[in-house]
């Protein structure tokens, strides 16, 4: 009998502990997605996940700064990255873009759309005060990502207000380039009338901003000049954005400049936590400074840091400055010539590949920050996305392409005269290659100049090996088409 | 009536005596049965035995495990001496099979067993060294020979793209980081490798190691055992750059090709220069004790065992030291009869330090790497910098002194179990296994500046503190019936249900700006500038993971001779979503044992051949948690008003892809074996064919870019197949009276082949090379998982003219580049012409044991040899001012100068670019061990010491390859991405001297 109690002591832990199926359909301890926006907190840390990926775009800037005839690639060897390489030399192809090439950049950008469309799904789950602002903010982003792979690869697949989810990869085609437009300019208009000329905190997005990436974005669609002067001339007049003056000018690219009256978008970089080779996208710093500065580089002044010789200035580009300009300066660094006026500098002329002398002084990495691990990857340098020069410049050019060549004029000479340059006095296509001239310089090093000379037609004459109705998108990568099922067509020519 | 008259016809005897083994030792703990009742007794402290009202003319049998069975016929009541002779065969060893046990003649699996004396003759500081080559199917690949360092072990070949390791249990308690277990406690391993390991269902697709730690018996008189060695390790190879001059007139001939200023203008003086391997490998110490207290009394029995582990590396020293304190308990009591309790409590303190290691920018790649010009030190005495060697070669000496880094792990576990024998034929059985486990990192980054653009300078000293907790518990309970029918049914049912539970929480705190850059001031404490990881980045610290098991299974044997084993299992997991939790695993298995069968009794040739096979359905979940919902684990971090901390604002993104459509992945394996004694059992060999289906293969693959950055989604896409054969032979003997001798040899052969991935035909990849280039490996239907693709090459450019008539990269080549072929003779090399270059998967792997025993003198050799594996050589970097392997001295340097290696150059060259040519033949035969020792005889009638034996013992004393980096065993252990070798920590060969003495 006093056997029998353990045979039911026994039975009944087996029963008691043998759990039913229930055990195991337990939620994670992490917060599921799906039953997230319950308070405008978050909301608002979703936003902050948003903007995280316009840390990303300091790639595209920089490749399409070597695609065009600005630069050359540079780097350790040539086989070092060998899709930058092929990029420069326009042979790049849909292969090989893993790893760092395009279909990094291209997945960036998914994932930096589906963040926002994140929002966008979620925008009437629950109500608060400041979701118009959220989502301007959002709409503003969303059109900023769009801008880059409209403008990189022409048609490609977009859901609105909505993830990309798993399986939703093998059912959605490439939207045509003028709807992703349209989305573009729709999201920009919200933006533009929901959001303030000045926000509290540095960094968010303003009503200038964008107004300017609306008039830049009815620039690049070519047929819409005149919407595209109304917007900017009204980002002109009315907006809180000057030129820096002549004096100040030098200091455009400094760190204690970040954010300035000039900078109508900035992206912000910061030197506060580590990083590593194996998450890019991770990071909080801005690589492509120490990517762009000379190997090697003791800079007895203490400035500049050293770096991995990309993104190196050719002699065309220098040889494009007028004399007396201002800007030369600031944005080329000659480095035999830096060595000379700078007695006990010296770096690595052997090292490297292609090199030219010459660095992209605008975004090369100065020396000063907290140099976290990995030093390479942690620079706090701020990339100024769109300038009030740059604004003055497409009001000039939408102006000057609708005819009104005074007003246009005003405005190109406002930027030469801060570069301590002369008034232009031309008019008609004189003009507009003057203002094209402008940009060039104006604006070498910071990523423009590829797709300036794709909008205005003008790649081919000017980019070695550049194929007309080829290299004006760049391919989609292979293994994005077969991901998706093969079902998208490549873009013409590769 | 009927017992009347059969009382009536018997007398009763009484027998005593003594059970003694062959050298005349009392053994405690003897079964003595009298046969065909239930009538028996145990030896006690002395061998001593006494059974009463025994039917004269009774068959006595006397049993104890490692002993072959006696029995004796009384007639009359007698005081009999027993000896036992020590089982050679070991048919009637009990193996561990899961949820019960069987004798080696009734498997019906694929089993095989290291036994305790196996690991005491290697000394591994970790398990898995006892594994290597011990096992046909088991294969080892060492991720880093640095103290405690950490091995992949693969049963049968790789099978998933996702996480190969077996399962392993200690005494039922699943257990992941093997370096916490002191191989000293470990009585036997045995490893399940075919569809019977089945019954573990969840995990045990990928085979399972079950590993039993030694206990006390009953009876057993208190027994003290003291295990202790020492000595020194040493590398075992240096590999052989260029000296000092060989350097200058190599690096001055590639600057000449590239038409810049040559650096060197005097070699004259440069002599040997610095040999930066001798610098950073040193004879490094270790040394373990281990004492272990052993008995039992009449109806409990204990053991208690203390171990110290202290092992310096060949690298770095302290720096990379490893000490390892244990202690083990365990109690088992028989509160009744037919209840019973065991139970089992360890404690294991370690604590490793850690140096970079087998990573681009470890120490070995940089003591490589480093110009042999450079002293170590400069003329102030400061470490030498390594201006223009590139971003990440720096003076490794400067490397290790900067390194404070070190991990402790506190582990608790332990189990307790309850059988309660019932109704005859029932049992019940309940058990608990837990692990609690503490482990702290600690990592100090001081400031330092290694050289002009160093990705390792550090002008912020940081500090980090991690703490992380690890629970886990696994509770089984199961009914066994078991029964005998007719004397010829044997049949034995048993019904069970297993739960599992983990769970952690994560802490880690940061901080910086040490006081005086000083490692005394390195204490996230002692900073002004500190954070919580978690707490401040809003970040989930805690997991929780759970299996939940019901299984059953049914062995049925016929006279012992055909025997037959069914289980069925259904598992259930987190880590699959709603609909897809539960799997139902059945397998099934089949023995006969044709040596028993009355044709055969005549031939009295085989003591035993047993035929078996065994199909079955494996489950497997070795996935993250949670896969299938999208959890707000991403990345998403920015900055408003500033670009300060105060600034940094930690946003919420979705982290991996989520697949809601994930399950279970299934392996189906056969096997068909056979196992064979002849001989008086002096051969027993035992072969195997096995085939390993993996289907609905678990992966992580490439998706398409626009489900964005998050982790890769795990799918089940994908067939993989391993087929393989095994086959061991033993023959084992005495000559004479004092010569006894021991040989075993095991081989085993492998195909693997990846049979589909994906549904888009497409292929997975991983592995890198050199930098930034294309990845290496692939998982590609058709392939061996995990096969390298690269360029073939067809010799060297000899002449401008052949440049210009071949195919060549975009990447300029001139004479003395390496002509690629054009595999596709489109005129240009590009991605589309790499081809399948090799595999890391060895064709075969074998191991050699002998040992024998000549008077009071005992030796042992263990050799084993892996063949037809390519290792991809991946520590060089490449770059202008490094030093380089010597072989560059029969460089290209001319037209007809050489075929078989490119011309120096600085400039732009596509042989950077993977090819053959940084592929090797990985094939090697390596002596693991040598031992030879000295038993002390001894004569007193009592003595205090029973045993004492001194030892010399080598490990890893050579190896024969033609791999010329430094360990052909290297491996990462990733199935795509394995046999990259980036400079790996070698095995260390280790020479001891020590003692066994037993109380």
């Amino acid at each position: 009998m006093k056997n029998l109690k353990y045979i039911y002591l026994l039975l009944a832990s087996l029963i008691v502990l043998s759990c039913g199926d229930d055990f195991v359909d337990v939620a994670s301890e992490d917060e599921n997605s799906e039953d997230f926006f319950n308070s405008e907190k978050d909301y608002q840390l979703a936003l902050v996940a948003a903007y995280d990926y316009l840390q990303t775009t300091s790639k595209f800037y920089q490749y399409a700064e070597i695609a065009s005839d600005n630069t050359l690639c540079g780097g350790e060897s040539a086989t070092d990255s060998p899709y930058i390489q092929e990029i420069d030399d326009m042979i790049h192809s849909p292969v090989g873009q893993s790893d760092g090439g395009l279909r990094t950049m291209w997945q960036w950008m998914y994932e930096a759309v589906n963040r926002c469309n994140y929002i966008m799904e979620f925008q009437d789950k629950t109500d608060f005060p400041n979701k118009t602002s959220v989502i301007a903010q959002t709409r503003f982003l969303r059109a900023y990502y769009n801008f880059i792979l409209v403008k990189w690869w022409g048609d490609v697949p977009m859901l609105r207000d909505k993830r990309i989810r798993f399986g939703d990869q093998f059912t959605i085609d490439r939207t045509p380039k003028s709807e992703v437009y349209d989305l573009i300019e729709e999201d920009l208009i919200f933006a533009a009338a929901n959001l303030p000329y000045v926000q509290s905190e540095t960094g968010r997005v303003t009503k200038g901003a964008a107004q300017a990436l609306l008039g830049k974005v009815y620039l690049y669609q070519n047929t819409k000049f005149d919407k595209a002067a109304e917007v900017l001339e009204d980002l002109i007049n009315n907006g809180p954005h000057r030129l820096l003056t002549s004096e100040e000018y030098p200091n455009m690219f400094e760190r204690d400049w970040e954010n300035n009256i000039e900078s109508v978008f900035e992206i912000q970089y910061s030197d506060v936590d580590g990083g590593s080779f194996d998450c890019f996208q991770c990071l909080e710093g801005n690589y492509s400074t120490y990517f762009n500065g000379p190997r090697g580089f003791v800079d007895a002044t203490g400035k500049f840091d050293a770096g991995y010789s990309f993104n190196v200035p050719t002699q065309e580009v220098v040889d494009a400055f007028e004399d007396g300009d201002l800007r030369y300066e600031t944005s080329i660094l000659d480095i035999e010539q830096y060595i000379i006026d700078n007695p006990g500098s010296s770096y690595d002329e052997t090292a490297g590949y292609e090199q030219t002398g010459y660095f992209n002084r605008k975004y090369i990495a100065r020396k000063g920050d907290l140099d976290i691990a990995d030093a390479a990857l942690t620079n706090p340098d701020n990339y100024r996305a769109i300038r009030f020069a740059d604004v003055l410049l497409m009001a000039a050019e939408a102006l000057a392409e609708e005819g009104d060549y005074v007003q246009a004029r005003i405005y190109l000479n406002r930027v030469r005269n801060r570069a301590q340059l002369p008034d232009v006095t031309t008019s008609g296509d004189n003009l507009i290659n003057d203002i094209y001239k402008e940009r060039r310089v104006e604006l070498v090093g910071e990523g423009h100049r590829f797709f300036d000379l794709v909008r205005t037609g003008r790649a081919a004459q000017e980019i070695d090996g550049f194929i007309t109705g080829k290299h004006e998108l760049f391919p989609i990568p292979i293994e994005e088409i077969n991901l998706s099922g093969g079902r998208w067509a490549q873009n013409p020519g590769y | 009536m009927f017992s009347f008259i059969a009382q009536a016809h018997a007398q009763t005897i009484e027998v005593n005596g003594v059970v003694q083994d062959a050298s005349g030792f009392p053994i405690p703990g003897v079964n003595v049965l009298v046969k065909n009742t239930t009538k028996g007794t145990v030896t006690d402290f002395d061998g001593n035995f006494t059974i009463t009202n025994v039917d004269a003319g009774s068959t006595l049998s006397f049993s104890y495990i490692g002993y072959v069975t006696k029995e004796i016929i009384v007639n009359d009541s007698t005081t009999i001496t027993v000896q036992l002779e020590e089982d050679v065969a070991q048919l009637s060893e009990v193996v561990v099979i899961g949820y019960g046990t069987q004798t080696k003649k009734e498997i019906t699996g694929a089993v095989s067993v290291v036994g305790a004396e196996t690991i005491e003759k290697l000394k591994p500081t970790r398990i898995e060294q006892a594994l290597q080559g011990q096992v046909a199917g088991v294969n080892i690949t060492t991720n880093t020979g640095s103290p405690g360092g950490s091995s992949t072990i693969s049963i049968r070949g790789v099978s998933t793209n996702g996480d190969s390791r077996p399962l392993i249990l200690v005494d039922g308690n699943v257990v992941e980081d093997l370096s916490v277990i002191n191989p000293n406690d470990i009585e036997s391993m045995n490893i399940l490798k075919d569809a019977t390991a089945g019954i573990y269902g969840v995990r045990a697709a990928n085979g399972v190691i079950l590993i039993t730690t030694k206990t006390g018996r009953k009876e057993m008189p208190l027994t003290v055992e003291y295990n202790a060695y020492a000595g020194f390790q040493q590398t075992t190879r240096k590999l052989p750059v260029l000296n000092a001059t060989e350097y200058a007139v190599i690096v001055n001939e590639g600057y000449a090709a590239a038409g810049s200023t040559p650096p060197f203008s005097d070699l004259s003086n440069l002599g040997i220069g610095t040999d930066w391997q001798d610098e950073v490998f040193e004879s490094a110490p270790i040394m373990n004790h281990n004492i272990t207290f052993r008995g039992g009394k009449e109806k409990s029995s204990y053991s208690y065992s203390s171990s110290f582990l202290t092992q310096d590396g060949i690298v770095g020293g302290k720096k990379s030291n490893f000490t390892r304190f244990t202690n083990a308990l365990t109690y088992n009591l028989d509160f009744l009869e037919n209840f019973k309790f065991k139970s089992g409590l360890t404690l294991t303190r370690t604590k490793k330090n850690n140096l970079p290691e087998s990573t681009l920018g470890s120490v070995l790649f940089n003591a490589v790497n480093m110009a042999p010009n450079l002293p170590v030190r400069d003329v102030n005495g400061e470490f030498t910098l390594a201006n223009g060697l590139g971003g990440e070669v720096v003076n490794p000496l400067a490397q290790m002194h900067n390194t404070y880094n070190k991990n402790k792990v506190m582990k608790l576990n332990g189990f307790a179990g309850l059988a309660y024998n019932f109704l005859e034929h029932f049992t019940a059985e309940a058990n608990i296994q837990f692990n609690y486990s503490e482990v702290d990192t600690y990592t100090f980054d001081p400031i330092d500046f290694y050289g002009v653009g160093k990705v390792f300078n550090t002008l912020t000293s940081e500090v980090f503190e991690g703490f992380d907790i690890y629970r886990d518990y696994t509770f089984d309970a199961f009914v066994k019936y078991e029964n005998t029918f007719n004397d010829v049914h044997k049949l034995n049912v048993l019904l069970g249900t297993s739960v599992f539970k983990t769970t952690g929480v994560f802490s880690g705190r940061r901080g910086r700006n040490i006081r005086d850059n000083n490692p005394a001031f390195a204490r996230v404490d002692l900073t002004l500038d500190n954070e919580d990881i978690y707490a401040e980045r809003g970040s989930n610290p805690k997991f929780d993971g759970r299996l939940l098991s019901y299984f059953t299974r049914l062995q049925y044997d016929y006279k012992g001779k055909y025997l037959l084993s069914a289980v069925v299992r259904r598992d259930g997991s987190t880590r699959f979503g709603p609909g897809n939790k539960f799997g139902y695993f059945p397998s099934g298995s089949l023995g006969w044992i044709v040596s028993d069968e009355e044709f055969m009794s005549d031939s009295n040739f085989f003591d035993l051949l047993k035929i078996r096979a065994s199909y079955g359905i494996l489950g497997n979940d070795r996935i993250g948690d949670y896969r299938f919902v999208s959890l707000l684990t991403g990345e998403g971090t920015y900055f408003f008003g500033g670009n300060d901390a105060e600034d940094e604002i930690f946003g919420k993104a979705s982290g991996g892809i989520a697949n809601p459509e994930i399950k279970w992945e299934k392996q189906k394996t056969l096997d068909i074996g056979v196992d064979m004694r002849f001989l008086d059992s002096k051969i027993n060999i035992t072969a195997d064919y096995f085939k390993r289906r993996t289907e609905d293969l678990l992966v992580s693959p490439e998706v398409s870019g626009l489900l964005g950055t998050g982790a890769a989604p795990v799918v089940n896409a994908g067939v993989v197949e391993n087929t393989g054969i095994e086959f061991a032979i033993g023959y084992s003997d005495t000559i004479g009276e004092d010569f006894k001798f021991n040989i075993n040899y095991n081989v085993t052969g492998l195909k693997n082949e990846v049979v589909s991935v994906s549904g888009e035909g497409e292929y997975l990849e991983g592995g890198d090379f050199g930098i930034s280039q294309p990845a290496i490996a692939r998982m590609e239907a058709g392939y061996p998982l995990g096969y390298f693709v690269g360029y073939k090459t067809d010799g060297v450019f000899q002449t401008q003219d052949e440049v210009d008539n071949a195919a060549v990269t975009s990447v300029a080549t001139q004479p003395g580049d390496f002509k690629f072929v054009d595999q596709n003779n489109d005129g240009v090399i590009d991605l589309d012409d790499r081809v399948d270059l090799g595999n890391p998967i060895p064709d075969a792997t074998m191991g050699l044991n002998i040992s024998f025993d000549y008077k009071n003198f005992d030796f042992s050799a263990y050799t084993f040899a892996s063949i037809g594996n390519e290792i991809v050589r991946n520590y060089e970097r490449n770059q202008q001012l490094v030093n380089k392997p010597i072989w560059y001295l029969d460089r290209w340097t001319g037209r007809g100068s050489t075929n078989a290696a490119p011309r120096q150059t600085t400039g732009t060259n596509p042989n950077t670019l993977f090819s053959d040519y940084y592929v090797e033949d990985g094939s090697f035969v390596r002596l693991q061990n040598i031992q030879l020792g000295y038993t002390f005889s001894n004569n007193e009638e009592d003595p205090i010491i029973d045993k004492f034996r001194i030892y010399v013992s080598a490990n890893n004393l050579f190896t024969l390859t033609e791999y010329r980096g430094y360990d052909p065993t290297a491996g990462t252990g990733a199935p795509i991405g394995g046999g990259i070798d980036q400079g790996i920590y070698p095995s260390a060969s280790t020479f001891l001297l020590g003692i066994n003495v037993k109380f």
